[in-house]
C-alpha cells in the first residue's frame, strides 16, 4: 500500500515536470505562425488562402441536398392526424369521485309504483300510436280516392294534380312553444364567447 | 299478440270502406234541403254530368304546446326523478356544497380565517346569491298568457292556441245558407288548385301555403231531380289543404266565418259532408 502510494507520487511528479516542459512547446505549437513537426508540410502563405472549388464539391453538395430531401419526404408521408370527435371523449370531470350523488334507497312501494307506471305508459303510447297510424292511413286513402275521381273526370286536371309542386320547398313554419309570441317584442341583445375548438389537419 | 291483431284488423277495415264507398257522398233525393248552384252550370268535359268545384281546407296550426294528460304529467315527473338520481353533481351544485361547508365552519367557535384557502380579503359571491339574482331576472320577464279563456268567440283565429283550427264559411247553396269549407266553381282553363286559391282570395288578408298540387279529399252530391238540367247530375267538390302562414288579427264577420277545432265540426257541418271532411282533417 505504501509503496504504491510513493510510486504514484513519483509518477505524478514526473508527469507534471514533463507537462511543464511540454507546455512551452504546446503554447508554441498552437500559435499559427509556427509549424509543428506533426502538421502537414504546407507553408504558411498557402494555408491562409481559401480552398479552391473543385468540381467534385458541387456534386457532393447536390447529393447531400437530395439525401436530405428524401429524408424529409419520408417523414412527410406520415398520414395526417385524425381530428378528435369531442362527443366521443368522456371528459375527466365524469370520472371525478367527488361528484357522485348520494342516492336514497327506494322503498318497495316506490319501485312498485314505478314499474306499474312504466307499463301504463307503454300501453298509453301504444294506443296513441295506433290512433295516429289509423288517422294517417285514412287521410292517404281519402287522397287516393280523390285522385281516382279526378282521373275519371278529366285527364288534364289529373295530370296537373299529380305534378310536383315547385313552390312548396323549402318550407318553413314556426312550431308551437310553451307561451304564445308577445306582439311587438324587442329581444335584448345577448353577448357570448364562442369557445369551440377548431382543428386543422 | 300485436301481429295477429294487425292481420285481422286490415281486411275488416277494407270491408268497411269497400261497402262504404258505394254509398258515400250520394245524398238521398228524399232530403228536403235543396242544394244546387243558381249560377250557370258548366260541365268539366263533354259528357261528364258533374260540375266541378274547388275548395280549400285552411288550417291554423297550433301556436302553443298542449296541456299534459294526468298520465303524461306523472310520467314526466318520474323521468325527471330518475334522471336526477342517475346523474352526477354539476359544478354549480359542488359550489353550493362548498359554500355550505364554509358557512358551517364559520359558525364554529375555533374559526380561523387564515386557514381558509383562496380566501383573502375579497368579497365572496356565493352560489346561492347567484341563484337569487337569476330568479330575480327571470321574474322581470313577463310571458304572454297561455290561454285566453272564453273571451274569444268562434270567429277569431286566436281561439284555442293549442289546437289546429279549420276555417268554415257560411255560403248560400241554392236557397239555404250552409256552413262549409270555402268553395268556388271551377272555370275552364285553370287547374283545381287555382280554383282553391281563388276561393281563398275572397277572405281578407290571409297568407296561406298550399301543400301540394293534389287534392286531399272529395265530396260529391246530386242535385234534386227537379233542378237537374241536361248534362249536370250534381257537383263534385275537391278539397285542397293549406296552412296559414301569418296570423291575421282582424276579426272577421261573426255570422259568416268560423275557426273550429275538429271536435266542433259536427256542430256546423251536415252529417254526410262531415263524414268526408273528417277523413282528411287531422287532430294530431
Amino acid at each position: 500500500m505504501n509503496m504504491a502510494g510513493i510510486v504514484c507520487r513519483t509518477l505524478s511528479r514526473v508527469v507534471s515536470s514533463q507537462t511543464s516542459c511540454c507546455s512551452s512547446v504546446v503554447s508554441v505549437r498552437h500559435s499559427h505562425w509556427f509549424t509543428s513537426i506533426l502538421s502537414p508540410k504546407t507553408s504558411v502563405p498557402l494555408r491562409a488562402e481559401p480552398k479552391k472549388k473543385k468540381k467534385v464539391d458541387p456534386r457532393r453538395e447536390q447529393m447531400m441536398k437530395e439525401r436530405l430531401k428524401k429524408k424529409l419526404k419520408k417523414l412527410e408521408r406520415v398520414p395526417p392526424e385524425l381530428i378528435p370527435i369531442e362527443d366521443f371523449i368522456t371528459t375527466a370531470k365524469c370520472f371525478d369521485e367527488t361528484r357522485v350523488r348520494e342516492v336514497p334507497k327506494l322503498s318497495f312501494e316506490e319501485t312498485e309504483r314505478r314499474a306499474l307506471l312504466l307499463k301504463h305508459w307503454s300501453r298509453y303510447k301504444f294506443s296513441q300510436h295506433q290512433a295516429e297510424m289509423a288517422e294517417i292511413k285514412e287521410a292517404l286513402e281519402a287522397q287516393r280516392q280523390a285522385l281516382e275521381e279526378l282521373k275519371i273526370e278529366s285527364e288534364d286536371l289529373y295530370k296537373a294534380a299529380i305534378g310536383p309542386d315547385t313552390d312548396l320547398f323549402p318550407f318553413q313554419h314556426q312550431g308551437p312553444c310553451y307561451t304564445p309570441p308577445i306582439p311587438n317584442y324587442e329581444a335584448p341583445d345577448g353577448k357570448y364567447n364562442d369557445i369551440t375548438r377548431v382543428y386543422t389537419q | 299478440m300485436a301481429a295477429p291483431f294487425r292481420c285481422i284488423y286490415r281486411p275488416l277495415w277494407r270491408v268497411i270502406t269497400g261497402s262504404g264507398r258505394l254509398t258515400v257522398g250520394m245524398r238521398n233525393i228524399s232530403f228536403t234541403e235543396n242544394h244546387f248552384s243558381a249560377t250557370n252550370h258548366k260541365t268539366a268535359s263533354v259528357g261528364s254530368p258533374w260540375t266541378l268545384h274547388g275548395a280549400v281546407c285552411l288550417q291554423r296550426l297550433p301556436v302553443i304546446s298542449q296541456d299534459r294528460n294526468p298520465i303524461e304529467e306523472e310520467f314526466s315527473g318520474l323521468m325527471q326523478q330518475m334522471e336526477l338520481e342517475r346523474s352526477l353533481l354539476s359544478d354549480h351544485e359542488l359550489r353550493l356544497l362548498e359554500d355550505a361547508a364554509r358557512m358551517s365552519r364559520k359558525q364554529e367557535e375555533d374559526y380561523d380565517s387564515d386557514e381558509e384557502e383562496d380566501y383573502g380579503d375579497k368579497e365572496i359571491v356565493t352560489a346561492q346569491d347567484l341563484e337569487d339574482a337569476w330568479e330575480q331576472k327571470l321574474k322581470q320577464f313577463h310571458p304572454a298568457q297561455r290561454s285566453n279563456g272564453d273571451k274569444l268567440d268562434v270567429s277569431s283565429s286566436e281561439r284555442c292556441l293549442a289546437d289546429s283550427l279549420v276555417l268554415l264559411i257560411k255560403q248560400d247553396v241554392g236557397s239555404q245558407k250552409v256552413w262549409l269549407l270555402p268553395q268556388v266553381q271551377w272555370k275552364a282553363g285553370e287547374t283545381l288548385r287555382q280554383t282553391a286559391e281563388r276561393a281563398l282570395a275572397h277572405l281578407p288578408d290571409v297568407k296561406a301555403t298550399f301543400l301540394g298540387n293534389a287534392p286531399c279529399g272529395f265530396y260529391k252530391y246530386k242535385y234534386p231531380k227537379d233542378i237537374q238540367k241536361e248534362g249536370s247530375v250534381g257537383a263534385k267538390v275537391f278539397f285542397f289543404k293549406a296552412v296559414m302562414c301569418s296570423p291575421n288579427h282582424l276579426p272577421l264577420e261573426k255570422n259568416s266565418f268560423a275557426w273550429v277545432k275538429k271536435d266542433e265540426l259536427k256542430d256546423f257541418l251536415t252529417p254526410e259532408y262531415l263524414k268526408q271532411v273528417n277523413r282528411f282533417i287531422m287532430s294530431l
